[in-house]
């Protein structure tokens, strides 16, 4: 009797078990009988984040997150060309009046519709002092905004201002009705446009989390999620990429080219910019006052070799002047001066030139490509005949305040971005901008005429003659048009990497 | 206790005003917030309403008192950087630290104290030997160098762990050891020489003769009477973490105040400057008040007046 009661007791612990255990494999099946549809999520590894998602502020890095989000009127495509984007077309309406004819159907992350209302909120806003906006200078001509109707909207200028659809490029069209409904604070963390990606979760210094927009315009993303991260040392923004945790990371080191690309799981993408690396002369205060040393300057540099050993190939020699080759007024003639040392001393000996003068480069550390390299090699080469050069690395502040007050020293590096229009460098070099000591009254008077007419070839001639002054007088050393260096792992398809830096992902798809 | 910690809480603001007046003038001179502030595209009346809002055109000394003025009624300011109150920014990335450098410290304290236990224990043998070469060797590495080596061997090689970036407790593993690292070798040559100090004293000698396992006279009861060193050795450490995290924060991505605070300095944003100032500062006295209780918890002899 004991025994079968025992037997009952252990059989009911037996099946107990048994039960048990079904029941957790069934639940285990169950959980699993219906998973979620495999979400595609793109993550890219960002060097530096702006500080906020604040629309205008004039930076690369701030503009590539707000373009997640925003469209602007005309948009700039990888290579640099414009293309339309929320305006499908635009004439000149007289010289001070440009008609902009906008795209019908497209709706606000919050469904409402996209209207000329938005466009003139949006010049308005970027026009007032009080907004402080970064990227005014893009379109500072401009005196406002008229809606002729709900898709049509004229924009005024205080004078004739050739480049405007190309300064649009840059301002991100805001809605009337969120501002309204929100004030002017919440759109700096919580952007609301009419891009390819929903914001959904932005924690400052770490990521930025979207959702494709199923609506976007152009056709809905191919990935349904974006996340963008801040990885700020190159060394562990290459091992994301290469362990798979990031799909895409910018801001790729040259000398980490190599060890990507023999990985076999990514490969690295790379074009020229628009932006000119040079190095900027006092032209007040002796030796540089003397047109003569500047030019020899150029001929004691050997560009090949840096462009070789330092940038590893990537990136342009500029042709004796500040454009890059595709951009819009550039000079085909002119050629980079051949590197002749020889000819350097020859011609410093001739302008006295007072070798026991030390020479002082001053350069940012990695605000441009290889920046710190470069200077050291220049001054390098310059040392070479007999110049006594050396650099001074400062900080960005310190770079900045100096800038100010145009206190540079002797030679100072910087990085001029043109565009893809002439006017948008050409004008550092005018009196009116500020940060030229360089004075020539001819360069000035074709500036002025160049942005004053809409007759495009006028305006190539007359910035090809400027290119050619700059080539006679030197006011910088034209060094290398720097490129813009991404990698991608081997499964991301249609990346491409932007001369502009901004990143675009709506056709990026994953295997 | 109670008077011991309030009196020790009234350092904050005394440091801080004389810190911050300092780091004031500093970034002030040596750099304009127009410059850094305000594109090269910068318009005449930009310029004019940035100057108004930062009283810039007052001498330095009254730029600060309007300063103190707003800090003593709660207002840090609005950070230059990112459009948002200075102290908010802050304590955003306060929790990140806060959570790597109290992951960093139980680890180094563990290890470290175990590991100088064994070489008191075993001491001139083999144990002893190699954990105090290893100590050193930790202390020679670069927190930089160890860094990219784990992310190299453990997230690219290994894929046991994330490279990067601040998410699960495995993402804390990394970036937590490279800390450590730093803390290591010190708790664990500190802990050596105290241990071996205490297995000398008389008590020892008594606990053993009782019949007390060797484990039992280790842990109960000479561990807690040579701890006293290393818990004042921790309490020094804690601001010197807080602070210098800022290479691994770097590295890893961690979202830190490290990070933060070197990338304000360079762009002059004096509110988030001197805020995170304040925070450490907090964090610091907090810390070290904790841990002279916890020295007077452990014991008894040490009173807190």
């Amino acid at each position: 009797m004991a025994e079968q009661q025992l037997d009952i007791a252990a059989n009911r612990r037996v099946s107990g078990r048994v039960a048990c255990s079904l029941a957790v494999v069934l639940g285990v099946l169950i959980m699993n009988a219906a998973p979620a549809a495999q979400q595609k999520v793109l993550t890219v590894g960002a060097a530096t984040f702006p500080s906020s998602l604040q629309t205008g502020v004039a930076s690369f890095t701030s503009e590539s997150l707000i373009l997640q989000t925003y469209d602007p009127l005309v948009m700039r495509d990888n290579e640099g060309n414009f293309i339309p984007a929320l305006a499908e077309s635009w004439e000149a309406k007289g010289d001070t009046v440009w008609r902009f004819h906008l795209r019908k159907g497209v709706k606000w992350h919050d469904g409402r519709e996209f209207t000329a209302e938005d466009v003139k909120f949006t010049i308005d806003r970027v026009i007032d002092p009080q907004t402080a906006y970064g990227y005014l200078g893009r379109i500072g001509q401009v005196s406002g905004a008229t809606v002729v109707d709900p898709y049509t909207v004229d924009i005024s200028t205080k004078a004739v201002f050739p480049i405007l659809s190309k300064g649009l490029a840059d301002i991100a069209i805001e809605a009337k009705h969120y501002y309204d409904e929100v004030g002017v604070e919440v759109p700096k963390r919580k952007p609301m446009g009419t891009g390819p990606f929903i914001a959904v979760n932005w924690i400052p210094g770490d990521r930025y989390e979207l959702t494709a927009n199923k609506n976007y315009w152009r056709g809905a993303p191919k990935v349904d999620k974006l996340v963008i991260r801040q990885i700020p040392e190159a060394a562990t923004r290459v091992a994301a990429l290469i362990s798979g945790e990031v799909q895409i990371i910018e801001e790729v080191p040259v000398d980490v080219i190599a060890e990507i690309e023999s990985s076999k799981r990514a490969k690295v993408i790379s074009i020229p910019t628009s932006a000119a690396m040079v190095l900027t002369y006092d032209t007040r205060r002796p030796p540089f006052d003397n047109p003569k040393v500047r030019e020899a300057l150029d001929y004691a540099i050997d560009k090949d070799t840096i462009l070789n050993e330092i940038l590893k190939g990537k990136g342009e020699i500029l042709q004796g002047q500040l454009l890059t080759a595709r951009t819009f007024g550039h000079n085909p003639n002119i050629k980079a001066r051949p590197f002749d040392p020889v000819k350097a001393k020859r011609l410093l000996k001739e302008a006295n030139f007072d070798f026991s003068r030390p020479v002082v480069i001053m350069t940012q550390s990695g605000k441009y490509v290889s920046d710190v390299d470069i200077s050291n090699a220049v001054a390098g080469m310059l040392r070479n005949v007999d110049i006594q050069a050396n650099v001074s690395v400062v900080e960005s502040a310190v770079y900045l305040k100096q800038w100010s007050a145009l206190e540079m020293g002797p030679i100072y590096m910087v990085g001029w971005y043109s565009l893809n229009d002439a006017d948008f460098a050409t004008i550092w070099y005018t009196e009116a901008a500020k940060r030229s000591v360089w004075k020539n009254a001819e360069y000035e008077k074709l500036f002025v005429e160049a942005r004053s007419t809409n007759d495009q070839a006028a305006r190539d001639k007359a910035y090809q003659r400027m290119m050619e002054i700059m080539h006679a007088e030197n006011p910088s050393m034209f060094l290398f048009g720097i490129p813009s260096v991404y990698a991608a792992s081997n499964k991301v398809k249609n990346f491409g990497a932007a001369a502009d830096k901004i990143l675009r992902l709506d056709a990026v798809s994953i295997d | 206790m109670f008077k011991f910690a309030l009196r020790r809480l009234v350092y904050i603001p005394v440091s801080l005003l004389f810190v911050s007046a300092v780091l004031f003038a500093v970034l002030r001179l040596t750099g304009n917030p127009i410059d850094t502030y305000l594109d090269i595209n910068r318009t005449d009346e930009q310029v004019a309403a940035l100057t108004k809002r930062l009283h810039l055109d007052q001498s330095l000394p009254v730029q600060f008192l309007i300063y103190l003025k707003d800090v003593l009624s709660g207002d840090f300011g609005q950070s230059l950087q990112f459009g948002e109150p200075a102290i908010n920014v802050v304590l955003e990335r306060a929790g990140a630290s806060i959570q790597l450098v109290t992951a960093a410290l139980v680890i180094a304290v563990i290890a470290g104290v175990l590991a100088g236990m064994a070489c008191a224990v075993f001491k001139d043998k083999l144990p002893d030997f190699l954990i105090s070469t290893l100590a050193v060797a930790a202390q020679s590495m670069p927190s930089f160098w160890l860094g990219i080596l784990l992310i190299q061997c453990f997230a690219v090689q290994l894929r046991w762990l994330p490279t990067s970036g601040r998410g699960g407790w495995e993402n804390l593993v990394l970036p937590a050891f490279t800390l450590a690292a730093y803390l290591l070798p010190n708790i664990i040559l500190i802990t050596r020489t105290s241990m071996l100090e205490t297995l000398r004293e008389q008590f020892v000698v008594t606990a053993n003769a009782k019949g007390l396992s060797g484990s039992q006279v280790l842990f109960r009861h000479a561990l807690p009477n040579a701890l006293n060193p290393i818990i004042s050795f921790i309490g020094l450490q804690i601001g010197r973490l807080m602070g210098g995290a800022i290479i691994t924060e770097t590295i890893f991505a961690w979202p830190g105040i490290g990070r933060l605070m070197i990338g304000s300095i360079f762009q002059r944003d004096v509110p988030v400057v001197i805020a995170g100032v304040l925070i450490v500062s907090v964090i610091i006295v907090v810390a070290n008040l904790a841990v002279d209780i916890l020295l007077s918890i452990n014991d008894p002899r040490i009173r807190l007046d």
